[in-house]
């Protein structure tokens, strides 16, 4: 009869393969497209891609078989394994990957300086838990404006530009 | 060609008398080298205004100094905090990082700093002794012995997965896979670009590097509190000044190793377009084969990080030697110098040398002089510098995030490239999580589109006769120094497994 408990326990213990499966597929998908677009173009500019990208998909279907191979025999499972791993971080993981995101939608109206402060802020109080909300205050404009002396003044470097930047630029 | 040493010593006397001009440019170059998004070569083409300004010599003095010293900076985040400040750093945290977590990241610097020092040196006076010689290896190299050389490259990817060669390969041949994005060289076919009008002109190599190494590794840090492991934590809370001097003395005492990695470095920075990150992973390469502890490398083993910033620092000197001699320069900051030059009326050329030796020798004196004063100047800030690894990750992580993210945008100014490095950043985050190893990907993207563009040329040369690529006794060598430098490592294992009992050591690569 099963035995649910230690059923459990054993998955847990096996590694999941699952995770490990994303690279070869992706890139067999990815080979798959990319010859597509190669269908019309003269042989001598096939030939470098239909070589990489053959000796791809067989070392990656070589994984997937050994794979499948490892979890038929009960060594492995085709769970996410570490991938998500510790799940306890996974929230605030997805919370910065969409602040990330913003970040970058966002500099373009409001420029480095603006969307630098807003960002390190949020997500310093996102990692810190809310605490010490004083001092990532002040870090994050030290840090935005500091990177704006250094990079936009010093270095004249192109960074997105938004009111700050348009505002101060009679002063530099 | 003959070294007038006259010159040169009158040269190296004069050189330190623009101490004032060196000192500024180093502050600057280890600033830009740090900084991903950040080369010297877009910075000498920003200040080409001031450059410009100033006599030839002083400005050519200011661009070594800069070039010197960007390289040497990029090193540093490399070691720090698992990014490289440029491409030609990729390989440093292999070792470097792992020693950071470790709580060794002051030896780490020191030994970093060492071996630029060391290795930018020797190869510096290596180049002005054996220019003459030198500046013809170019001359040899046409498409079809640098496919040869390519694939030398790729050969890499297997050196970095040690611990599964499978994954490794498949990372590497990946990156390969994404380098051939964009449109071709001959026929300028769109390919794999997903319609993106950015990616025709291939994948751009700094937001691959951001994504690659700083976004994954930042989403991957914030599990803990630190970077640094346990035992790091509690070594960087005794760490004192006998940690510089330990890695300055760990890194003397490897001093035939820099010897060397660094003349790997010299001799493929002379190829034109072959580059630092090229030169630093066959250094590491060389240097695990022919290593008796290959097992060490990616734990932190000196010898891994020694080869790598060598290595970096030899191509330095490397890619001025053809833009001197022949005219042709060995990268892009070469390329810029040379437009500088022009600029000023001065033709380069085996002739620079009778009509102008100041100009002719001056890079060398130049490159010479700032790893001197470099050395008395970064040295001590080692102390220093490492303390950014107790800084907790809950600020550590967004910084990273938002500035290496602005920096994927300078080289070209399209906000695309900020998308490119996140999903770059989720490639890598994966590859770190499931066990693929970043560089290794990072090593097919720079491989990559030199791989098709050789391939493609040679091909249209032949009229599509692959005979071409056995076409020649250059290429012939170079394909038996190919197959003897994969099966070499193979059989040096067989003899060391033959040779010891089974045992193993910790890896905390990653």
């Amino acid at each position: 009869m099963p035995d649910p408990v230690n059923d459990s326990k054993d998955r847990q213990d096996k590694p999941g393969l699952g995770a490990e499966l994303i690279i070869p597929v992706a890139s067999v998908l990815f080979s798959l497209y990319y010859f597509s677009t190669i269908t019309d173009v003269p042989w001598t500019a096939q030939v470098s891609a239909f070589f990489v990208g053959s000796i791809l998909g067989v070392l990656s279907l070589v994984f997937i078989v050994r794979s499948i191979l490892r979890v038929r025999r009960g060594e492995a499972t085709f769970g996410l394994g570490r991938l998500l791993e510790p799940v306890a971080y996974v929230p605030k993981r997805i919370v910065l990957f969409l602040l990330t995101i913003g970040y970058i939608f966002v500099i373009q109206w409001l420029g480095f300086t603006i969307t630098t402060f807003l960002f390190l802020s949020s997500a310093m109080l996102l990692l810190g838990e809310g605490k010490k909300k004083g001092l990532i205050f002040c870090l994050s404009l030290v840090l935005s404006f500091g990177g704006y002396l250094l990079f936009v003044v010093a270095f004249e470097t192109r960074f997105p530009e938004g009111p700050f930047e348009l505002m101060v630029k009679g002063l530099f | 060609m003959e070294v007038d040493w006259g010159i040169f010593a009158e040269q190296f006397a004069r050189t330190f008398t623009f101490w004032w001009v060196i000192l500024p440019a180093i502050v600057l170059g280890l600033i830009v080298g740090a900084i991903p998004g950040f080369s010297a070569a877009n910075t000498i083409i920003i200040l080409l205004p001031l450059t410009l300004s100033l006599e030839p010599e002083i400005g050519l003095i200011f661009m070594v100094a800069l070039y010197a010293s960007s390289r040497m900076g990029a090193g540093i985040p490399a070691i720090l905090v698992n990014i490289p400040g440029t491409a030609g750093a990729a390989a440093t945290p292999l070792d470097g990082y792992p020693m950071t977590r470790q709580g060794r990241a002051q030896q780490a610097l020191a030994i970093s700093f060492v071996s630029s020092v060391l290795g930018g040196l020797l190869t510096t006076i290596l180049a002005l002794i054996a220019m003459p010689w030198l500046s013809q290896v170019a001359y040899y190299l046409h498409s079809v012995e640098m496919i040869v050389i390519m694939i030398f490259g790729i050969s890499l990817i297997a050196t970095i997965a040690a611990r599964d060669t499978l994954k490794g390969l498949i990372a590497g041949f990946f990156g390969l896979m994404i380098g051939y994005i964009g449109a071709d060289v001959v026929y300028e076919t769109p390919r794999g670009t997903f319609g993106f009008l950015e990616l025709y002109d291939k994948v751009p190599l700094i937001p691959a590097l951001v994504g690659l190494f700083a976004i994954s590794e930042a989403f991957a840090v914030i599990e803990g509190q630190s970077i640094l492991t346990k035992r790091g934590q509690e070594a960087m809370q005794k760490a004192g000044w006998d940690a510089t001097i330990e890695g300055t003395v760990e890194a003397l005492r490897r001093w035939w190793h820099i010897v060397w990695t660094s003349i790997i470095g010299l001799v493929i920075g002379v190829v034109p377009g072959a580059g630092a990150a090229i030169a630093a992973f066959v250094a590491y390469q060389q240097s695990k084969t022919f290593s008796k502890t290959p097992e060490k490398y990616g734990t932190g083993h000196i010898e891994g990080l020694i080869a790598p910033e060598s290595a970096n620092n030899g191509v330095t000197s490397g890619t001025l030697v053809p833009l001197l001699v022949i005219g042709v320069p060995g990268g892009a900051t070469a390329a810029i110098m040379a437009v500088v030059l022009q600029y000023h009326g001065v033709t380069v050329g085996p002739d620079l040398f009778q009509n102008q030796p100041e100009l002719a020798y001056g890079p060398f004196t130049a490159m010479a002089v700032t790893y001197g004063i470099m050395i008395l100047t970064v040295l001590p800030l080692a102390r220093y510098m490492s303390r950014i690894t107790v800084v907790s990750t809950v600020y550590m992580a967004p910084i990273i995030i938002s500035f290496t993210l602005v920096g994927s945008f300078v080289p070209r100014g399209y906000l695309f490239d900020m998308y490119l490095a996140l999903v770059f950043g989720v490639i890598g985050y994966i590859a770190r999580k499931t066990g693929y190893h970043v560089a290794a990907i990072l090593i097919g993207v720079i491989l990559g589109p030199l791989l098709e563009n050789y391939f493609l040329r040679a091909l249209r040369i032949s009229q599509g006769d692959l005979g071409v690529l056995f076409s020649s006794t250059v290429v012939n060598t170079l394909w038996v120094l190919l197959i003897v430098s994969l099966f070499v490592p193979w059989y040096l294992e067989l003899r060391r497994r033959k040779a010891r009992p089974a045992g193993g050591y910790d890896d905390e690569g990653c």
